[in-house]
């Protein structure tokens, strides 16, 4: 089959260019999750030329390529690792080159680290990629990336490493502790300064992009009782809007979550499901332009993986100039994407 | 409804919202926007805003969810990690009348959404939503000259609400919507339209975006709705409560900004019911008595319906039979036009 | 796309295996045992114990190391209890360390018992149905298309023939129910109690198993076992509050992504206690890699016991499996997998759990349903002459 692009042709304007202090609001659901089109806002942002065989960075006065700060609380580092490998983009040397910043949402959130004396846990990461020695890996020209393999096992791995390659490219990992806003204000102190460091590092361009993937998980994990409402992650994600050039935010919109609440009878409706209808309406109400992403109504097709709307948002500095659209979509085996209007392939 | 009375309505209800859109001898001290995904208020704040720099007045945007000051707007305060007192002493400091300028500058403030403040975890539970409004039209301190101030508020109506603490208070909602001078409750001119299809043909109202109720759905807005063709523009629910106690209620549509210039003046806003994609013009309002027109001429002219008269149909006469046996002939008198063959044919 | 091999996709593990790119993998200098790389992207997976479950995972043959696995149950029966028991005595036999939370030994007591590994009984099987379509001859095509189908899913065989198998460590293994394990690393199973405390109940666990994993040696492989999730009788009232159960569920994820080649997980939930149109149990389901509900049939109905079965030599579907989301094939973004979307039957015998394509009963059950209506109607029509 031939490969696809790594951005698909129909998607790139969107992804590419996005107003000062815009927000995009992308939205998923259970069966069709965002994580690759998040990474393909990831490609667009950094990667310096569209033919995707050119190794990247390879130009160091490349012009375009933005900065990103990629939070995430759902997936590791190791993921979005593999994940931006299989589209020939190499988060860690990116990172070195103060580019890129990964914030681990996931890791260390709720449960602290183990005390630091205790032997420094087995390599987390998997043997399948090589460790990174001086000269930064680069895979050859027409390699599939993707398909490196994750299969040996962490008893090749020393474990005298101290600081695994892997976390190199972590640049924060993020600790919850406390409550209410003096527990957000920590985190947003703690993602600042990642941004403040990609600012400083001296490059002529100064436009990060913020990508939160699932802050909508912080709110439902810790919730009323202990005082974080939507207000409070809304007011959170604007700190953190002010400080960028431009955010994106992913959110869960599955059914249970949205319509729960937003249904008129919203007497049955649990604290978890109100407030996480609060966020993401609200969130849209804000943004200037929303991704959704969901699944066929019609069932599962063979070669359509979800559908992909994408409208205006209700934001004062909306995209007005932004064509709606509904696009399907179809993952490949290899992680390619293809992207194509109803009644084409 | 009679052409005499709507040519009344519309000169009445034009007037109207032109007055509350330039905010015209403080009509309408407190105006409640209430939104949804499907028809944002932005337009309608922007349009606000277009008309207030044209008639000079001062704009601050009290900012709740926007980022960014938009273009005209002269001040913006953000209210993220403000107590509401922090607010109105901003919001109050943003503009300080020259006292010497003249006639007292009129302002707008803008509250780009409340539903932020009502569902703040936050706030004091003292926290009073009538005297938060009120202490921006009518400003403390009495030193500072009486400016007279509109409020516009913007409540996102599909954001959910929380039970009050107290549960034999009002909601938030009610409380706002009592208090509000007048309520534009906003809605996409192509869902109106689709709606008013359906509701003509007898057939349940569709519904967009959150209220279809499907997985992953916020949002059902797109440009291109299926048979509603180029239908721009947001349709104004407007509730307005006079002084003198009479209530009007009026449905109008705003064009999209694209139509007009920046700088336009006449007013722009049309009654809902005069547009032609709303209320299409009724042919048979002309010519009632005039038959349906045809490439077949199915009229008759006077000769052929005294003919037509004139035909004595085949059972006429069986009907008053003379005896038992006589009734059920067939009396037919041959005409000349009947292609009547001897040889073939037979009574 | 017009050049696209179709077959590909769809075929079985052997075919994927054969993908060049696969074969370049590099092979582990020391296998260990229960564990073999993905056929579909080499990365390391393990069995649930159960062969068609495997095949149900997106071509990985087995669950994806580092991966969290919800099955979700409807009703009151237990079937996803059973497919957690065949997961905990695969873990036995493949001598990984067990964690089971929240229940107490007795649990670990009632494992099914080994009666070899999953492709002898596959065999035995295979031998059956032989026979079977001599007999009828009819179906011989169907029954050929039907064993192709359920070859390739439920048996994906180890890329190796049979005898390079046998040579090999079995990676799934058969096991009776009516049977109890006795197996010497039995041993290796702990039972993390549910300690009544103040605060979440969950921190203790999850100490416990941060414990365990990081003072295990790096070649110990570990299963998370979890039986029904938030059970009002095992579980304190306040567990389900979103902040404890949610924030152990994440921190079990990080626990997993730190030593993503080392655990896995498989968690039940009772569905009738904590229903999917809930908030909280879509949060669950967000975050589990894996997602599959059971819909038991109510096992009263005798119309239910024929029907359903492709033919009546066949057992009959117990009930309808859904898989909602799938490790690793949804993470990257899209169910593109022939397996997502189909209606799945399962069957618990006493030596297996099936899961199989789910299709309506041919003319047989017709039969019985045009019958009902027309011997109900008759009565009808009686009654309303007087």
């Amino acid at each position: 089959m031939p490969s696809q692009p790594p951005l698909p042709p129909l998607l790139t304007s969107y992804l590419s260019s996005q107003p000062e202090s815009s927000l995009t609001l992308i939205s998923s659901i259970l069966g069709a999750t965002s994580n690759w089109l998040v990474l393909r806002y990831l490609y667009s942002a950094l990667s310096t030329s569209n033919s995707s065989n050119a190794a990247i960075g390879f130009d160091e006065s490349h012009n375009g390529a933005k900065k990103v700060v990629l939070v995430s609380f759902l997936r590791g580092w190791e993921f979005w690792r593999a994940e931006a490998k299989r589209l020939g983009l190499d988060l860690a040397r990116l990172s070195d080159k103060k580019q890129f910043a990964f914030v681990d949402g996931l890791s260390e959130l709720f449960c602290p680290p183990q005390t630091a004396n205790a032997a420094p846990s087995p390599s987390p990461i998997s043997a399948g990629f090589p460790a990174r020695t001086t000269i930064p890996l680069r895979g050859p020209p027409g390699a599939v990336p993707g398909r490196a393999p994750v299969s040996a096992l962490p008893a090749l791995r020393n474990d005298n490493v101290a600081r695994s390659p892997a976390e190199l490219g972590v640049a924060k990992k993020l600790h919850f502790s406390g409550r209410g806003t003096a527990a957000l204000d920590a985190l947003e102190k703690d993602i600042i300064a990642v941004i403040e460091q990609l600012k400083a590092a001296n490059d002529e361009s100064e436009e990060v992009l913020l990508i939160i993937d699932q802050p909508d998980f912080l709110l439902a994990a810790t919730g009323a009782s202990m005082g974080i409402g939507a207000t409070e992650m809304s007011e959170w994600v604007m700190g953190l809007q002010q400080t960028v050039h431009t955010t994106a935010l992913t959110v869960a919109a599955d059914s249970p979550l949205i319509h729960n609440a937003a249904a008129s009878g919203n007497q049955q409706s649990t604290p978890v499901e109100g407030e996480h209808a609060a966020f993401a309406i609200g969130l849209a109400h804000r943004a200037s332009s929303v991704m959704q992403l969901r699944t066929l109504e019609t069932g599962a097709a063979r070669d359509v993986s979800g559908v992909l709307r994408i409208s205006r948002g209700g934001g004062l500095s909306g995209a007005n100039g932004l064509d709606e659209k509904e696009l399907l979509y179809y993952i490949q085996r290899d992680g390619s994407v293809k992207v194509f209007g109803r009644g084409e392939s | 409804m009679a052409p005499v009375n709507l040519s009344h309505r519309r000169t009445h209800n034009l007037l109207l919202i032109s007055k509350l859109l330039n905010l015209r001898d403080t009509a309408s001290p407190l105006t409640l926007l209430l939104d949804s995904l499907e028809q944002p208020a932005t337009p309608l704040i922007q349009e606000y805003i277009r008309r207030a720099k044209l008639s000079k007045v001062h704009v601050t945007l009290v900012a709740f969810e926007t980022v960014k000051r938009p273009d005209g707007c002269d001040a913006i305060v953000y209210t993220r990690r403000k107590t509401p007192a922090e607010i109105i002493k901003e919001v109050t400091a943003a503009y300080q009348p020259v006292a010497s300028a003249g006639p007292s500058k009129r302002r707008l403030i803008i509250i780009d959404a409340i539903n932020p403040l009502l569902s703040s975890r936050t706030v004091d539970p003292n926290f009073h939503l009538p005297s938060f409004l009120g202490a921006f039209i009518t400003p403390t301190k009495p030193a500072a000259l009486k400016s007279d101030a509109s409020l516009v508020v913007t409540y996102h109506q599909d954001i959910p609400g929380f039970p009050p603490q107290n549960p034999y208070l009002p909601s938030p909602f009610s409380v706002l919507n009592y208090l509000a001078t007048s309520i534009i409750t906003l809605h996409s001119f192509s869902h109106i339209l689709a709606q008013k299809a359906a509701r003509d043909r007898s057939l349940a109202a569709p519904v967009f975006g959150l209220e279809e109720e499907q997985d992953g759905v916020l949002l059902g807005r797109l440009d291109k709705l299926v048979g509603t063709g180029a239908a721009e523009g947001i349709v104004l629910e407007l509730e307005h409560r006079r002084k003198s106690g009479r209530g009007v209620l009026e449905w109008y549509l705003l064009p999209p900004a694209s139509r007009y210039s920046a700088n336009h003046v006449k007013e722009i806003v049309t009654l809902l019911d005069d547009n032609i994609l709303y209320n299409p013009p009724m042919e048979s309002a002309y010519g009632a008595d005039e038959e349906p027109q045809s490439t077949f001429e199915l009229g008759l002219t006077d000769r052929q319906r005294r003919d037509r008269e004139g035909v004595v149909l085949p059972y006429f006469d069986a009907q008053h039979g003379d005896g038992p046996g006589e009734g059920g002939r067939i009396l037919y008198d041959m005409g000349e036009e009947d292609d009547f063959d001897e040889e073939e044919d037979e009574i | 796309m017009s050049f696209r091999k179709r077959n590909i996709g769809l075929s079985a593990g052997v075919d994927r295996a054969a993908i060049p790119n696969a074969s370049a993998q590099p092979t582990p200098p020391e296998s260990i045992p229960g564990i073999r790389p993905s056929p579909d992207d080499g990365r390391p997976t393990t069995s649930t114990g159960t062969p068609s479950l495997d095949g149900l995972l997106a071509g990985h043959a087995g669950l994806p190391m580092g991966k969290i696995l919800l099955i979700e149950e409807n009703g009151t029966t237990d079937f996803a209890g059973a497919l957690l028991r065949y997961y905990a005595a695969e873990g036995v036999v493949q001598e990984q360390k067990i964690h089971v939370v929240g229940v107490p030994e007795q649990w670990g007591r009632s494992l099914p018992g080994l009666i070899g590994t999953a492709e002898s009984l596959e065999k035995r099987s295979d031998k059956r149905k032989d026979e079977r379509m001599k007999i009828a001859w009819r179906y011989e095509r169907l029954g050929e298309f039907g064993a192709g189908i359920a070859g390739s899913r439920d048996a994906p065989t180890p890329t190796g023939d049979t005898d390079a198998a046998s040579k090999q460590a079995a990676f799934c293994h058969a096991f009776d129910l009516t049977k109890r394990l006795a197996h010497p690393s039995i041993t290796n199973m702990t039972f993390i109690p549910l300690v009544p405390s103040r605060g979440s109940p969950f921190v203790a666990i999850l100490k416990r198993l941060q414990d365990a994993v990081t003072s295990a040696g790096p070649n110990t492989i570990h299963r998370i076992v979890i039986p029904s999730l938030l059970n009002p009788t095992m579980y304190p009232p306040d567990a389900c509050q979103p902040e404890y159960v949610l924030q152990f569920l994440h921190s079990l994820k990080a626990l997993m992504s730190a030593h993503a080649t080392r655990i896995t997980a498989m968690v039940t939930l009772p569905l009738s206690l904590f229903p999917r149109s809930s908030g909280l149990v879509r949060w669950i389901e967000l975050l589990s890699d894996g997602v599959i509900e059971l819909c038991p049939f109510p096992h009263s109905a005798d119309a239910l016991a024929t029907s359903g079965a492709a033919t009546s030599q066949e057992e009959p579907p117990q009930g309808m499996l859904k898989t909602h989301r799938i490790p690793v094939l949804h993470e990257r973004g899209g169910g593109s997998d022939q397996n997502v979307g189909q209606d799945w039957a399962f069957n618990l015998s006493r030596r297996r759990f099936e899961i199989k394509p789910f299709s309506l009963p041919p003319a047989e059950g017709d039969k019985e349903a045009q019958d009902a209506p027309a011997s109900s109607g008759m009565p009808k029509k009686a009654d309303l002459e007087f």
